[in-house]
This record gives structure tokens, sequence and C-alpha cells, in this order.
């Protein structure tokens, strides 16, 4: 665990370029232990880049990535040791079909963990009751609506034990009378003072939820703000069209 | 015309061609025991069958693994030593696998069966065993193509929500992925093993006393080709029938569980 003063993850220079595109041109940002950064801006923007990027889902074409004081970005260093402790949360939630819930979210204590089976079991038991599916524990993936998935993908994440978690438009796939389900579970993850980056078009929840609230347009962070400054008080021509277009 | 339609109608309804039905069939089965002949072929028959299936399956798989492992590689603007070494070794792995997929999709069962037979292991007395070589070769091949085709069909997201856990490439395969790729490739897999059976029946051309080589035998001894061929077209008909039931079978049982 690193402190308050140094940053959780460090960003330092990224830029990634697709073939003809470049997503993301230079970013530098700092996410600190307890922070839930929302990450907001037209599509196309570079926020689902920027936070894939974190976990090197995305490689990023040049710049650092510092998690817990480590260059992830370094091919010496064991990504996946460092994938352990930063969940992510998918906006097609990708849970895996061929195995029940609770065997969704015990392989992965289990194989890398090396957590017991009793162990593994009782902690996914717990958490998947604190979101309200202990029952659905012996169902498939395909058995449960588009927010229940969510939440168990949230709960899968969370069985890691990490320290920051990352979520990637986890609503934007959802009916609309699901999207609440998943944004309380999210909130109660904030109010347990859990580190997370979410890349959302909820402008409630980053409102009401977020630390930070960062603005994103044509791969470039322009504006970044608490929330009551960012929403209230825009000062980025570009920002105002856009929560005009938004809000 | 009329008078060959009026010999086969009087060949099948007369007395005394029931007798001679009789006859060939003792004949051709009873006799010296040569429906034995018969059943000692399909044993045979079933075990190159067997053995060619399961082989060829994993080597199939392994270099399914190789081509989706290269066609999908991310190269990193920074590599260690260790991973650009992984990426020349799975260049020259993916390309001998491509040369040895064109060159046994590109030729004859039969002549790369004859080929391994009276050529490569000409020294070998064990016959099965050379067979079992052969179509092992030749049934990985498309069994490789099969499951490329099924780890393709799997969402990308799979693989980055098991490497996201903190899964290494590797493992993300086995756990997540293969799994997946095998169920949507089960009725094709099972179709190969079908066409495997069938082929087999090459294996009599290299001396080998499969079932059909077991139908020509008894053919040599009897000078009728009719009913020993029958029975063995029969005995192929059924085993494929029974294959096609169980595999139908296992693809509704997995499809029940989940989508």
């Amino acid at each position: 665990m690193t402190d308050n003063k140094t940053p959780l993850i460090r960003v330092e220079n990224l830029t990634k370029q697709f073939s003809t595109t470049t997503a993301l041109d230079n970013i530098s940002n700092n996410i600190y232990n307890g922070e839930v950064v929302v990450v907001i801006g037209p599509s196309g923007s570079g926020k689902s880049t920027f936070l894939r990027c974190l976990n090197l889902l995305e490689v990023p074409t040049d710049g650092r990535i510092y998690f817990e004081g480590t260059d992830i970005t370094d091919p010496h260093n064991n990504i996946n040791k460092h994938r352990q402790k930063m969940g992510m949360v998918f906006q097609q939630f990708n849970l895996f079909p061929h195995m029940t819930i609770l065997r969704n979210l015990t392989i992965g204590p289990m194989k890398l963990l090396k957590k017991s089976k009793e162990e593994a079991e009782k902690k996914a038991l717990e958490l998947l009751d604190r979101v309200g599916l202990a029952d659905r524990a012996d169902s498939y993936p395909n058995q449960l609506s588009g927010g229940q998935k969510q939440r168990v993908a949230i709960v899968r994440a969370l069985c890691m034990e990490p320290d920051v978690m990352l979520f990637d438009e986890p609503t934007s796939a959802l009916d609309p009378e699901m999207v609440g389900e998943v944004l309380d579970v999210m909130k109660m993850l904030a109010k347990n003072n859990m580190t997370m980056v979410v890349v959302t078009h909820e402008m409630g929840f980053a409102r009401e939820v977020g630390s930070r609230v960062i603005f994103m347009e044509k791969g470039k962070i322009i504006e970044e703000n608490e929330p009551k400054e960012f929403f209230e008080n825009p000062k980025s021509e570009r920002l105002k069209n856009f929560l005009n277009v938004v809000l | 015309m009329l008078d060959a339609i009026y010999k086969i109608l009087a060949f099948f309804t007369s007395d005394a061609t029931a007798d001679r039905w009789f006859e060939q069939i003792y004949d051709n089965f009873i006799k010296d025991d040569r429906w034995t002949w018969l059943m000692k072929g399909l044993w045979v028959t079933i075990r190159l069958t067997f053995f060619a299936f399961i082989f060829g399956f994993l080597l199939g798989l392994i270099i399914a693994i190789i081509r989706v492992s290269h066609d999908k590689r991310v190269v990193m603007p920074r590599q260690s030593f260790l991973q650009r070494l992984g990426g020349i070794i799975l260049s020259i792995l993916n390309t001998i696998c491509k040369i040895y997929l064109n060159i046994i999709q590109g030729t004859p069962t039969i002549v790369q069966i004859m080929i391994i037979y009276f050529v490569i292991l000409a020294s070998s007395t064990n016959k099965i065993g050379v067979a079992i070589l052969g179509f092992t070769i030749n049934s990985s091949a498309y069994v490789a193509e099969i499951i490329r085709g099924g780890i393709n069909g799997v969402d990308q997201g799979q693989m980055e929500a098991g490497r996201s856990l903190g899964f290494g490439y590797i493992p993300t395969m086995i756990f997540i992925i293969i799994p997946q790729a095998l169920k949507s490739a089960l009725p094709a897999l099972c179709n190969e093993l079908v066409v495997l059976l069938k082929e087999t029946s090459v294996a009599s051309m290299v001396a080998l006393q499969d079932l059909l080589a077991a139908a020509m035998l008894i053919r040599g001894r009897t000078a009728n080709a009719f009913l020993p061929l029958i029975a063995a077209a029969i005995i192929y008909f059924v085993i494929v029938s029974i294959l096609r039931a169980v595999s139908a079978r296992l693809e509704r049982r997995l499809n029940s569980g989940d989508r």
C-alpha cells in the first residue's frame, strides 16, 4: 500500500497511436489512493483507451505507467502480477459463459492467489450477497439479466482484492432500468474507499460520487476538477459545449 | 430392357433364389467362421480411428494454438530479450505449421498413407502403428483448422477478461478460451471423426487388415464381391450412425448449460 502522497497510478507522457489515428496524445496524470476519478468525453476522445492502457490491455506506443511505484510498461516487470491488483469491469461484462457464477468468481483467487476452494467460495459468496445475488451462485451467466451480469463482473474483480478498480463504461450496455443497480454497487465501493477510475456517460454518478472529473477530447485531457467546480464552473469552451449537450 | 427387368424379378422371387441366398450367406460369413474376419477387421478399424483421432486432435490443438497466438500477437514497443526471442520462435513455428497444413491439405490421403507406409517407414513391421501415424498426421491438419476457427470465434472480451484478472496468455487460453472454442467446434470435430473412420478404409490399400480388407479377403475366397462388401458397408454405416447420435446428444447436453 502506498501513502496518500505518492500516487497509486502515475501516468507519464502516455501516447497511443493506432495505425491512422492518435488515440492518446502525451497524457500525464496521477491517481491517488481512495480517489474516484471519473473520465468523461465524447466518443472517440480516447477515454476508454486511456483506461485500458492503465492495465496494459492496450499497449501504449510511448510513455510510462507506474503502478504502486513500479513501471509496468517495463517489459521486465511481470504485468500479470500487477493486473491482479487492478480489477477491471467491462462494458460487455465478459463473464465466462462456460462457468457458473461461483466458478467465475473463484477461478482467479484459486489459480492466481492460491486460495483454497473453501476460502475462495466463502469470500465470493459473501461479496455476492452484498450485491444481492447470493442465490445466483450456481446459475450460468446467460441466465442473468444485464444488470445482474455486471454486478457479478464487479464482484469477480473484487474477489481478487484489488487496490484499484477500472470501469470501462460499465452501464453503457445496460437497459435503462438496470443502470441504477450497477451504479449503487459502485457507490458502495466508493463509500468503502476503493480507488476507482471510471469511464462513463453517467453525469449524475460523476457529480455525486466522483472526487475528480477528467474531461478528454481528441486524446488529450482538456480539463479536470473536483465535480462541483467541474460541472458548475467549466473553464474551457469545449467542456462548456460538451456539458450543454449532455446535461 | 423388359427382358432384363423380368430376369431380375424372377431372380428375386423364385424358390431357387432363397436357397442360393442361404448358400451364399453361409459361404461368405459362416463357413470357416469368416464373420470373425470382419469382426477382427472392424476392431482394427476402430483402434486405428480412435488413436488417430486422439493424437490428431492433440497435434491439431497445438498447431491451432500456435497459429492463433502468432496471428493475434501484440508486439510491444519495448521488449525484453525473452519476449523478442519468444516472438522469433513463434514466427518460426507458425511458418512450419502453415507449410505442414498446406502440404497435408493439398495432397490426397491415400498418397500420404502410401508415402508413409512404403517410403518413410518401409522397414517397420508394426502396420497399425504406421497407419495410426499416417492418419494422425492427416487428421491433425483438419482438426487444427477446425479448432482455429473455434478459437477465433470466441469473443475477444474473454481474453481481455482473463488477462485483466492476472492470468497469463497460456492459462487464459487453457481455462477460458479453449473450453469455449472446443464447444463451438464440437459438431465439426464429430464430423471429422466420422470422416476419419470412413477414410481409414484406405489403410486396406497398404495391407492393413481393417474392415474393408477383411471383406476383400472373403471375396478372394468365395469369388463373391457383393455380400462381403455390402456387409462392410452396413457395418461402417452403423458405426457412423452411432457416432452421429452420440455427438448430437453431447451437443444438446452442452447447449443446455449456457447460451
